[in-house]
């Protein structure tokens, strides 16, 4: 019988995975979870975050694994993990992925950075990163992130059994997509293979930062509305929706626009910015300026719509949306 | 689904196996051992897996049960209670606003005294809609007279539903039966849980079949007369043998529950008391909580404070008794409610406790309410330490300072609170003039005119950036391109439904214009009571000081589920012919719950609720003609559109703004793509209309003043598709295409040519 690691006061070894929906994380989750009860004998509990937010939105998995005679009564999310695995590096815009660590945790991140930038991006105070292109490896491989990022986490979680989680990937597999299991074989095993590590001391001085309840809203029932009622209509203008997309962006160039507006039409995410100038003839017309990147999901919809090369797939690039961004000009509230 | 972790020896005598599984899988797991006859449901959160578990088991020949995917709740409900009635084993699963929804079939199941078996996986209730776990809707279900069994965790989820269906069928008891499970919590985390090994045990346990010798409606040879018209003096004495099988259901399930412990090793006595045996301070919880409480309790013992935790395990009969017992000298105890009462100075379970301990002269002990966790807000360790602190701070003073309160709540930051981000929308910029619409005196016909899509990228969207759908979602680039093609301002109804939830996850709302929510079998009621308050409060003079520019245009946004669940309200608007348009978008499923199957999803495709297997091959049935069910009320405008033909859509909204504001009740539909639940590339969603409506499945059309008019025919520009052109690019009905579901596609394939020509033969005649 293998030994978990470290155990927590109540004898618990805590996994958090940070991801967003559609890569696959809560997948990942189930399936170490399976392998370390299934497969090694431990007792556990595994879940994830449900809301109303669909794909592309920020979720968790969380896995407990303990002794087979330790109780599970808790049902709470994982607070204070010993291991946190980030799907995608830019979800630390919008959350603090790896509240709640240990000085001794191990954070694996989906990414192409070196650990000393990761460290700086995603505000690592101690601990030890690990680092994987989970999305480099996905593409090569043409398989899943999610595959990459369980090979990741079974080089850090060494008390779970290798062998056993491929036969799994390839009994769940073999079925029904017989020519995805060598791929998904290969990009759990790289995953496994390319994890870089480097673990930074907690410098004297510094406490670790504490974690925080998640669930104290910033409304109140001293200043919400009435009945739930929203009275800032529009205001989800607010939200970045950036980290929605999965690897491809849609460029624009304003070359080859016709500014037949075909893109608008087919954009569920209202990303076109327009701006009426004066066409050849003086007379006021309609031009497509941009893209504003702030609130595009990359579906790519707009690519296939487009009856010229204005709009083209690519692979996004650190920093191109910022810096290609054309931003709506919303009538913002006096008050602002 | 269940995976096989090993064949353990238990401390029971009957051979089990360990399954590593979630509370939902256990319910339908449990329920494809018994094998019941007949599940009726309709898809509510947290529970509608269950009834996907047991279609992915029964497409996989795994049992044998009838699982009828109903209308709505209510509808389920009366299934069940039919099938119930005709002698069979029934069973059922609900949530929330759904369990609210059939609660008025709840007393007539019981107090005609059919029993079946229903999982009420708890949920908060709306409104405003919040989708996790609290007992709201189970403190519901207090009053039905359905026995309540409680689970704490996956194991006892399989466990209550075993234990209820021989409660049920007991003939001193004869009830249906609720088995209640904390929503999430326990509906969808995975823990290890101990079966039965062989379904001959499980039969051994609860009969191979319903006792005989009760009587049911398919006996020809002895005619019963179901339901009477009772009224007193015979009424309270149906009452109270129904309130004698309640309290007879206490003992039977003490009985059975000790047979079950000798079976299987796992004991649920009426109360789980927990390190009661010498506490001074207690806490009450229900289910999930009522765990993570024992690890607060052995913490305070270990500190040296006697502590304990009672939970039941049966609510319904209330286990009075038994709980006075138990609080007997303790000095205080803590109640959490997971619901409130409002109004009650307590939550039902504090109330019930202090009664109980008033009735059985435990009068000493302190009660302490506090209402914690609504809407699923997590229940932490140091939750339970602080109810703790409550009881121990009144076991000191001796009095309870503050008897009942909210725990959990916060005040917020006035800094923090809401201002506004957007100016609303200016009228101007709205009433663009670039669309008109007017009647032609000599042919009565509407001339309409609409601009390039280029044109009208000037007019301001009505909804915002920033909302929440999955990338290349259908519904928004299909509303806005509607919306386009309405003038003015709006104000729009939504019913639930992805386009609702993911547009008003508060404290943001995507919409820029005045919206309102209501649950999606009520939507189109709800709006017209807005327009005849409109038309009323305009006629009074009281709107005047808003300074209106125009009346509005008020329109129903629904999903294809929203129509189905709420297609009487929709037939009553229709039938009142209220001035307002009902806009339907039409992905082919329940997809805000998981894509499950709606009546608009065609023949053989694939849902969560139409698996694809040996033994099932897809939806078993046509989709639903909703255009030609509304085009039936005779109300004057009807219309078919798709996002890949954009100036006919902008045509025909401009004839519904027409239509609504001047005469009547407008229905339309639009087919969107949902890659997620299709299972095709989120880029190619426009193409995939585009064919859908090139094979026929969805014509183009509109019924203006009961003439049928075909906008768009693809076989006039020789643009006509095969099915299987279509449905090869999407995940959900490749499988159509192979050799094997042949008869599937044919049949699918003479249905829609069956409608087009019938559609064809109207576009000839007027007439029809």
């Amino acid at each position: 019988m293998a030994i978990l690691p470290k155990q927590n006061d109540l004898g618990f070894f805590e996994i958090r995975l940070e991801s967003i929906g559609g890569l696959g994380a809560n997948l990942a989750g189930k399936m170490l979870a399976e392998a370390g009860v299934v497969g090694s004998g431990f007792n556990g509990v595994s879940f994830s975050s449900y809301g109303s937010e669909k794909k592309g939105s920020p979720v968790k998995a969380h896995i407990r694994f303990c002794d087979l005679e330790t109780n599970i009564r808790d049902t709470t999310p994982v607070e204070r993990p010993h291991i946190v695995g980030v799907f995608h590096e830019n979800l630390s815009k919008t959350v603090n992925v790896i509240s709640g660590i240990y000085a001794d945790s191990v954070v694996l991140v989906n990414s192409s950075k070196t650990t000393e930038q990761l460290k700086e991006k995603i505000k690592l105070s101690a601990g030890t990163l690990a680092v994987v292109d989970a999305t480099g490896i996905a593409l090569e491989e043409n398989n899943r992130v999610n595959m990459a990022m369980l090979g990741g986490l079974f080089r850090l979680c060494d008390f779970l059994d290798f062998e056993h989680m491929k036969g799994i990937i390839r009994k769940s597999l073999e079925k029904k997509y017989p020519q995805a299991v060598d791929p998904a074989l290969r990009t759990f095993q790289r995953g496994y293979d390319e994890v870089q590590f480097q673990t930074f001391a907690l410098p004297e001085g510094i406490a670790m930062p504490q974690p925080t309840r998640w669930d104290i809203p910033a409304l109140g029932y001293q200043t919400q509305p009435l009945g739930g009622m929203i009275v800032n209509p529009g205001n989800s203008v607010l939200k970045d929706l950036s980290i929605s997309r999965q690897g491809m962006m849609p460029h624009f160039d304003e070359e080859k626009c016709i500014h037949c507006a075909a893109c608008d039409t087919a954009c569920p995410d209202f990303c076109f910015v327009w701006d009426e100038q004066p066409d050849k003839k003086g007379r006021p017309q309609m031009f497509l300026q941009g893209i504003d990147y702030q609130y595009c999901k990359g579906c790519l919809k707009c690519v296939v719509a487009c009856p010229t090369e204005a709009l083209v797939s690519e692979r996004e690039t650190d920093g191109y949306g910022d810096d290609h961004r054309v931003a709506h000009r919303f009538n913002w509230a006096a008050a602002n | 689904m269940a995976i096989e972790i090993n064949k353990e020896v238990s401390t029971g005598t009957v051979e089990q196996r360990m399954v590593y599984e979630s509370g939902n899988e256990m319910a339908a797991y449990a329920a494809h051992q018994i094998n019941y006859h007949v599940m009726g449901y309709f898809p509510i959160s947290p529970s509608t897996e269950v009834a996907q578990f047991l279609d992915l088991m029964k497409a996989n020949g795994q049992h044998d049960i009838k699982l009828i995917p109903s209308d709505g709740e209510h509808g389920s409900a009366g299934i069940c209670y039919g099938a119930s009635a005709a002698g069979g084993r029934v069973f059922n699963a609900t949530s929330s606003n759904g369990y609210l929804y059939m609660l008025e079939q709840m007393p007539v199941q019981s107090g005609t005294r059919f029993p079946m078996v229903m999982n009420l996986v708890c949920r908060s209730v709306s409104g405003p809609l919040d989708i996790h776990g609290d007992h709201s809707d189970l403190y519901f279900a207090l009053n039905t007279g359905w026995p309540i069994l409680m689970c704490r965790d996956p194991q006892a989820v399989y466990d209550m539903n075993i234990i209820a269906l021989k409660l049920a069928e007991d003939p001193e008891v004869r009830l249906p039966v609720l088995v209640a499970s904390d929503g999430y919590f326990t509906s969808h985390q995975k823990r290890r849980v101990q079966t039965f090994a062989h379904r001959a045990d499980v039969h051994a346990f609860v009969g191979e079949h319903s006792p005989e010798g009760f009587k049911h409606v398919l006996d020809r040879n002895n005619p019963i007369t179901v339901g009477p018209y009772m009224n007193e003096p015979d009424y309270i004495n149906n009452c109270y043998q129904q309130s004698m099988a309640m309290y007879k259901a206490s003992e039977v399930f003490d009985r059975i529950r000790q047979e079950y412990a000798a079976l299987t090793g796992r004991d649920y006595p009426i109360l789980d008391q927990y390190r009661m045996d010498d506490a001074e301070v207690a806490v009450f919880l229900m289910n999930s909580a009522s765990e993570i409480i024992k690890d607060v309790v052995d913490q305070l013992r270990a500190r040296g404070i006697k502590a304990g935790s009672v939970a039941p395990n049966i609510i319904r009969p209330f286990p009075a008794k038994e709980i006075a017992e138990a609080l007997r000298g303790v000095k205080a105890v803590t109640v959490g409610d997971r619901a409130d009462s409002y109004g009650g100075h307590g939550g039902n379970m504090t109330n019930e406790i202090k009664a109980a301990l008033f009735t059985h002269g435990a009068k000493d002990t302190l009660v302490i309410s506090r209402i914690y966790g609504l809407g699923g807000k997590d229940f932490y360790a140091e939750d339970g330490h602080h109810l703790f602190e409550l009881a121990i701070e009144a076991a000191n003073a001796g009095k309870v300072d503050v008897p009942f309160d909210y725990w959990g709540h916060t005040p917020g930051d006035p800094e923090k609170a809401p201002k506004r981000v957007l100016e609303p929308l200016r009228y101007e910029d709205l009433k663009t003039g670039l669309i008109t619409v007017d009647r032609d005196e000599a042919t009565g016909k509407l001339k309409v005119k609409v601009p390039p899509v280029r044109q009208l990228t000037k007019k301001p969207k009505r909804l915002a950036p920033g909302h929440g759908a999955c990338p290349g979602c259908g519904i928004f680039s299909g509303l806005e391109l509607f919306f386009k093609g309405i003038e003015g301002d709006i104000v729009a109804l939504y019913q639930t439904g992805c386009a609702m939830v993911v547009t008003t996850g508060f404290p943001y709302s995507s919409h820029k214009a005045t919206y309102i929510h209501n649950l999606f079998q009520n939507g189109a009621a709800t709006l017209s009571g807005v327009v005849e308050m409109f038309w009323e409060r305009k006629r009074r003079g009281e709107l005047d000081q808003y300074g209106l520019k125009d009346d509005f245009t008020f329109v129903m946004i629904t999903g294809d589920g929203g129509m189905d669940i709420g297609m009487g309200p929709a037939i009553g608007s229709a039938l009142r012919n209220h001035k307002m348009i009902i806009l339907e978008y039409d992905n082919e499923g329940y997809m805000n719950t998981g894509a499950q199957l709606s009546y608009s999803t065609p023949l053989g495709h694939r849902t969560s609720t139409s698996n694809v297997g040996k033994h099932q091959g897809g939806k078993l049935f046509h989709h639903k003609d909703t255009a030609q069910i509304m085009a039936a009320t005779n109300i004057p405008y009807v219309f078919t559109g798709s996002e890949s033909l954009p100036q006919d859509l902008l045509r025909k909204a401009a004839k519904a703004q027409y239509y609504a504001q001047n005469v009547g009740l407008v229905y339309g539909k639009i087919l969107i793509s949902c890659p997620l639940n299709w299972l095709s590339e989120e880029k190619i969603g426009q193409t995939l209309i585009d064919e859908a409506v090139n094979t026929c499945f969805f014509p183009m059309y509109e019924v203006e003043e009961g003439v049928t008019t075909i906008t768009y025919n693809p076989e006039d520009k020789g643009k006509r598709i095969p099915l299987g052109d279509w449905l090869k690019n999407m995940g959900k009905t490749k499988h159509m295409t192979r050799p094997e579901y042949a008869e599937a596609l044919k049949s699918f394939e003479d249905e829609v040519e069956r409608r087009w020509q019938r559609l064809k033969a109207k576009h000839e005649n007027m007439y029809l």
